[in-house]
């Protein structure tokens, strides 16, 4: 037990607080030197600030002390007057009225002599985010962006930025913008530039949504003038602002080859600074300047080669995993570029799983003929590992490369050499990757199935090596002497087996089995059989009646069905499609590359909500679309330059409107390119201003509810009945996913959308709330500027009819596609025209 | 764009918060991101990278201190985690060390570097010197002061000059009685030996220090006698690119005080100063273990500090292991730790002994990495060396020392 604390603690170090009493205990003491101007005071009250603010960062409340810390605060000891705005500016949004008395010493502050004092005062002032200050801003934050101190005024620009939080109209009216832009191209001092860059960036972002004129100063930031002039001052920018200045570069286009040669040049010895933030954005801008151009594209790859590696192998354990995330994307892209560097993926005993996991998926990649007897070589080293996930990702991997190589002989040896380490985890890995393999390399058999057989199907417990493991004992039964009794004394333990998979291979394979050798096969079918027929699984029940029905109509013909001559498979499907790797790499550099997700999938789930399917209904028509694109990806993995440019743009042919899929890289033109970074902003913003933007839009629901009367596109509507909505539908994604395929399309329209409602459209989510207002619900939604994809649904007031829309936007064209399917086909055309007119008023003040 | 930062305690406790931009982050998040960190048993396997159900969180972690940086936007990572990695540095220089306790008692001094290091989740200037002249280091002299005198502001009166000028990372015109400059380079060898013996891998990553104090602004050259074995390079902002490009000179305005010139990397090397051979048989359930140490290519100076260390096997119930020369330990978590010191010269050290494997285990079947420590003063194994450094526009004397050093990095020996 600790001693309880003495009445007044005057140990100046941050003691452990006693709660309640010391707050009242330091109350009465500040009110007690408040006034006091006796020599030392100072120094009693540093004490009590210190405890006071000590309190604060443990987490204790001592917002009561407000008044008293004021009261305290006229003094001149800059500490003190540190201690108190940062006390005031966590408070100060608590206790809005209170904040009142803080601003009157702030602003006298603001006019200091000393430019340290003029400058805290004025960022705390701009920090205390109480809305109805914001006037008292105004004034100090013009002095401010005028004072002839760079460091005021470098606090000055980012408290508009703050400003602009609080109160948009406050600082659009007082026209700080303009000063902004102006100090931009011409203040002397660069970090002052910098976050004029930084503050007009996010104010003319979030402000492009409702106007056009903010929308076209954020096209001037990317004209040439601007990039060129913070371009020729790069090198005085501290660090941080390089990086900032270099996000922008990535975003400019240049006019011709020349111009970024020019750029190239002028930033090459970035790729040498010690802060890899920096090294990081420069490679972005290289890979992006020259996406148009193969040849000068796989030279960049070369030349950022070494950086790269050389930041993985410096630096502390979380920046190489950053790094490292980036090379591994840059790897997966280009992996012959990488292929003499194999041995800097080689794992270390001590890195941690997910950097070997990186590691262990690049080895793949790289491997080609020179290097992947040594690859697979060190990949079995691994296998012995003591990390149990590394050692099977590493089995995995060995797999993967035989089945993507042509040495495959030394490959095979060594798989089976794993399954005689007697390892099961080992084991199971292997099952599996031989019978991959057999699928590729059947001429493989005899020497697999001669090791295969020896493994006693009693030690293999986990279900895809079983499934893997009695596939192959049912493929090849001709060539193991025991298969069918094998097969026999699993079926009679049927019961005990918990997966369903397994048994459904079980019942295939005793099925491919019999037709080989029947005589010894017929009991086990048999048993299998009439297991299956009652197995509470719907699958497996589904199969033995339908293999006993086939065997009941016609043995040969259930021969042809079950057990027909295989053809080698040639290319395993790939798991990620290459438009979502394309997007990826647009937005290098971004938390999208360490989760290997574009942003669209994970960024702002916080504000998904209720949307939070969308990702599997995207998949859903992602999945639908990978088939087309199966044959280009495979077109462009002939010819190793091309393969460093997207598929996107390998398939500028097809056109983007009508392969019905929202998730197209964007176009690499000017027009989107700001959106990769754009996009969060602006989603920043609509949090902040969506709940004022409720009201308006729902007066609006009303007029159209009343009169249809709006013209609706082409759509002759022949006087619908007057159709309502229930404002309430519920529909669970899973059903809408039922519905979706249950029903046919019962309306299909492309319509034009307004100007306005196109420079709304930034997210999807500003549109979703608008078609809520209307009753019309979204399930689901994606994409990115210039292509949107929504589900929407609505329901028919007092009935159970569902209306269900899909709708793809496309922004640049100003078109929207929509489908519609419908419950009850005859309101269709009215709901159809409603969600014309609501679409339309989409965007209008 | 960072919203909040958090420094966390090795309990878990939050030691100090700041919130950056108008968007609160609540600390519950550091109870999250707490409860995830243990559920993995480490924080060594905590991703730097993770998505909380709120936000994006990046950490980093130092010295039993946990960094937390939180966003909801996107942002470039590597930007993130190589400030937080700054803030650590920092605050390492200013108290000369981290821990819970520093952190506590120096808080208002931690708010006041962040306050100028970041505003509004942009970061400004972590340059050591520039805050420096901003917020004074607590130090003993300033200590000393405060009491004699009674007014102790650690708040320089004057805004440094350097924020806006050409060379930032350079305080304005130390003086010094005596002029000198230490360059030191210090290498680290990362390995790996398979078991047969073969060298796998093996790369230098090397760094330049340099610990200046020269009175004035000083412009100073450095030049290597075999630069062309280098790799790569990274440089401090201080270092000119274009005599590097045409003749391999680094020239530089340094920053005052001890900073790191340049790094490097040297790739495969051929040999290892020591080679190590461990040598494991497993049988009837028990492990014959033997490690034999010796000296391969002479580097001609001593060689220092000598570890073998070693993950003993899940599945061992006791291990009793001798040396002829040094210690044997097993330390915590089955770590077994062999401290040679100097090798010395008329015996090669080896060390020997059994593990008991539990009942029901024949044999081994998870063979154990040795990782290996060693330190050798005077050289640099990479091969590089100093050819000269000059010292332009100030005309004074001045002292030059230079120092190699090379130690193990990753050096493993796979068995």
């Amino acid at each position: 037990m600790a001693p309880p604390p003495p009445q007044s603690n005057r140990s100046p170090s941050p003691s452990q607080p006693s709660g309640k009493s010391e707050v009242s205990d330091l109350k009465s003491q500040l009110r007690q030197l408040a006034g006091s101007r006796a020599p030392g005071a100072d120094d009693s009250k540093r004490d009590l600030f210190k405890k006071v603010i000590s309190n604060m960062t443990i987490g204790i409340d001592v917002s009561s002390l407000f008044g008293e810390m004021v009261m305290c605060s006229a003094t001149s000891d800059i500490v003190l007057k540190k201690m108190c705005y940062l006390y005031v500016g966590n408070y100060a949004k608590v206790n809005p009225d209170l904040a009142l008395l803080t601003i009157n010493f702030l602003q006298r502050d603001c006019k200091d002599e000393d430019p340290m004092i003029r400058g805290l005062a004025l960022r705390s002032l701009c920090s205390l985010r109480v809305a109805n200050l914001v006037e008292y801003l105004v004034g100090p934050l013009g002095f401010g962006l005028k004072d002839n101190n760079n460091y005021v005024r470098m606090v000055a620009v980012i408290g508009v930025l703050k400003l602009y939080h609080i109160s948009a109209s406050t600082c659009m009216d007082a026209d700080f913008t303009t000063i902004l832009k102006h100090l931009l191209l011409h203040d002397p001092d660069t970090q002052v530039v910098a976050n004029c860059l930084a503050a007009l960036q996010e104010i003319w972002t979030l402000e492009s949504s409702t106007s056009e004129e903010a929308a076209r100063e954020r096209e001037t930031l990317l004209s040439k003038p601007v990039v060129y002039y913070l371009l020729n001052r790069i090198k005085e920018f501290s660090e941080w602002a390089q990086c900032l200045v270099l996000e922008l570069v990535a975003k400019y286009i240049p006019s011709d080859n020349s111009e970024i040669f020019d750029i190239m040049n002028l930033l090459e010895d970035r790729l040498q600074h010690a802060n890899g933030a920096v090294v990081l954005a420069t490679i972005k801008v290289f890979l992006q300047l020259t996406l148009s151009m193969a040849d000068v594209h796989q030279q960049v790859y070369e030349r950022i080669k070494a950086p790269l590696l050389t930041q993985v192998s410096s630096g502390s354990p979380e920046q190489s995993y950053a790094v490292l995330s980036h090379l591994h994307l840059l790897v997966m892209r280009a992996p012959y570029i990488f292929s003499s560097d194999y041995k800097h993926f080689y794992c270390q005993y001590n890195e941690p799983s997910y950097v070997k996991k990186l590691k262990l998926e690049m080895l793949t990649a790289v491997a080609n003929e020179s290097n992947t007897y040594e690859i697979v070589t060190e990949l079995c080293e691994y296998a012995a590992n003591v990390d149990i996930p590394i050692a099977r990702e590493s089995i995995r991997a060995v797999g993967k490369i035989a089945l993507q190589q042509y040495d495959v002989n030394a490959i095979v040896d060594r798989l089976l050499q794993f399954l005689e380490m007697e390892k099961d985890y080992v084991t199971s890995e292997a099952l599996v990757l031989v019978k991959d393999l057999l699928r590729k390399y059947p001429q493989w058999s005899q020497d697999c199935i001669a090791v295969v057989g020896n493994i006693s199907s009693k030690n293999v417990q986990e279900p895809k090596a079983k499934a893997a493991l009695i596939w192959m004992l049912g493929e090849y039964s001709q060539d193991m002497q025991d298969a069918p009794y094998v097969l026999e004394s699993l079926v009679e333990n049927w019961d005990e087996e918990h997966s369903a998979e397994v048994r459904l291979h079980l019942l295939t394979a005793v099925m491919k089995c019999f037709f080989k050798r029947p005589p010894e096969t017929q009991k086990a079918l048999g048993a299998a059989l009439a297991a299956g027929l009652s197995d509470f699984h719907q699958d497996v029940h589904d199969r033995a009646l339908f293999y006993y029905r086939l065997l009941q109509y016609n043995v040969s013909v259930a021969e042809k069905v079950v057990s027909p001559p295989k053809q080698a498979v040639s290319v395993f499907a790939d798991t990620q499609s290459s438009e979502i790797k394309d997007r990826i790499f647009d937005e290098f550099n971004s938390l999208s590359v360490v989760y290997q997700k574009p942003s669209y999938m994970f960024i702002d789930k916080e504000h998904r909500g209720t949307f939070e399917f969308a990702d599997e209904v995207g998949n859903l028509s992602i999945s639908a679309e990978s088939r087309e694109s199966v044959v280009p990806a495979q077109r462009v993995e002939a010819n190793d330059k091309d393969l460093l440019l997207g598929t996107s743009e390998k398939d500028e042919g097809r056109d983007p409107g009508s392969n019905g899929s929202a998730y197209n890289a964007p176009s690499l033109n000017g027009s989107s390119a700001p959106s990769a970074t754009s996009q969060p902003l602006a989603d920043l913003a609509f949090t902040t201003t969506g709940i004022s933007g409720q009201a308006p839009v729902a007066s609006l629901a009303i007029d159209d509810l009343l009169g249809l009367s709006i013209p609706v596109g082409t759509a002759a509507t022949p006087s619908p009945p007057p159709l309502n909505l229930n404002p309430k539908a519920v529909l669970d994604p899973s059903a809408f996913q039922q519905k979706w395929r249950q029903l046919a399309i019962s309306l299909s329209e492309e319509h034009s959308i307004s100007p306005q409602g196109i420079a709304a459209l930034t997210t999807p989510h500003a549109l979703l709330r608008h078609m809520q207002s209307h009753s019309i619900q979204c399930i689901a939604s994606g994409g990115q500027s210039p292509n949107f994809k929504f589900f929407f649904f609505a329901q028919k007031a007092e009935a159970a009819s569902m209306y269900l829309v899909e709708c793809i936007i496309n922004t640049s064209s100003a078109k929207s596609q929509i489908k519609i399917k419908a419950d009850d086909q005859s309101s269709c055309q009215a709901f159809s025209a409603l969600f014309q007119s609501a679409l339309s008023k989409f965007g209008l003040p | 764009m960072l919203q909040c930062i958090f420094i966390v305690s090795d309990a878990g406790e939050v030691m100090l918060e700041k919130q950056l931009t108008g968007h609160r982050v609540d600390r519950s998040i550091c109870a999250w991101f707490w409860q995830q960190t243990i559920s993995l048993g480490d924080s060594f396997k905590q991703q730097p990278v993770i998505a909380s159900p709120t936000h994006y969180i990046f950490h980093v972690f130092r010295d039993g201190i946990t960094f937390l940086g939180c966003t909801q936007v996107e942002m470039p990572p590597l930007m993130a985690i190589e400030f937080l990695c700054r803030v650590a540095d920092v605050l390492n220089d200013y108290f000369g060390a981290l821990n819970e306790d520093i952190i506590k008692d120096n808080f208002v001094i931690v708010y006041e570097l962040l306050d100028e290091m970041i505003d509004n989740g942009f970061p400004l200037t972590t340059e050591p010197s520039v805050l420096r002249e901003m917020i004074t280091p607590p130090n003993m002299v300033n200590r000393a002061l405060s009491i004699v005198t009674g007014s102790s502001s650690n708040v320089s009166e004057t805004l440094p000059a350097t924020t806006g000028s050409s060379v930032p990372w350079r305080t304005a015109e130390p003086k010094y009685a005596n002029n000198e400059v230490y360059v030191d380079l210090v290498e680290e060898m990362d390995a790996i030996v398979n078991r047969d013996g073969g060298l796998v891998k093996c790369d230098i990553y090397g760094e330049v220090q340099v610990n200046s104090r020269i009175s004035g602004l000083p412009d100073l050259t450095l030049s290597f006698t075999n630069p062309s074995i280098i790799d790569d390079v990274r440089f401090h902002p201080c270092v000119r690119f274009r005599p590097w490009e045409s003749h391999q000179i680094l020239s530089f305005v340094p920053p005052d005080g001890q900073f790191k010139l340049m790094s490097y990397r040297v790739r495969n090397l051929k040999s290892t100063p020591i080679c190590v051979k461990p040598q494991l048989t497993s049988d009837g359930g028990t492990c014959r273990v033997s490690v034999l140490v010796g000296i391969r290519n002479d580097p001609g100076k001593m060689i220092d500090s000598v570890t073998v260390q070693f993950q003993l096997p899940p599945f061992i119930l006791s291990a009793d292991m001798t040396s002829n020369h040094g210690t044997v330990n097993i330390l915590a978590k089955k770590t077994c730790l062999w401290s040679i010191g100097r090798i010395p010269k008329d015996k090669a050290p080896s060390m020997s002994g059994t593990l008991m494997i539990e009942t029901g285990l024949e044999r081994l079947h998870v063979f154990p990495t040795f990782q290996v420590g060693f330190r050798i003063m005077g050289v640099a194994l990479s091969g590089l060396q100093i050819h000269k450094l000059d010292l332009k526009t100030v005309p004074y004397r001045f002292y030059k020392g230079f120092r190699a050093l090379t130690r193990a990095g990753e050096f493993e020996v796979r068995s």
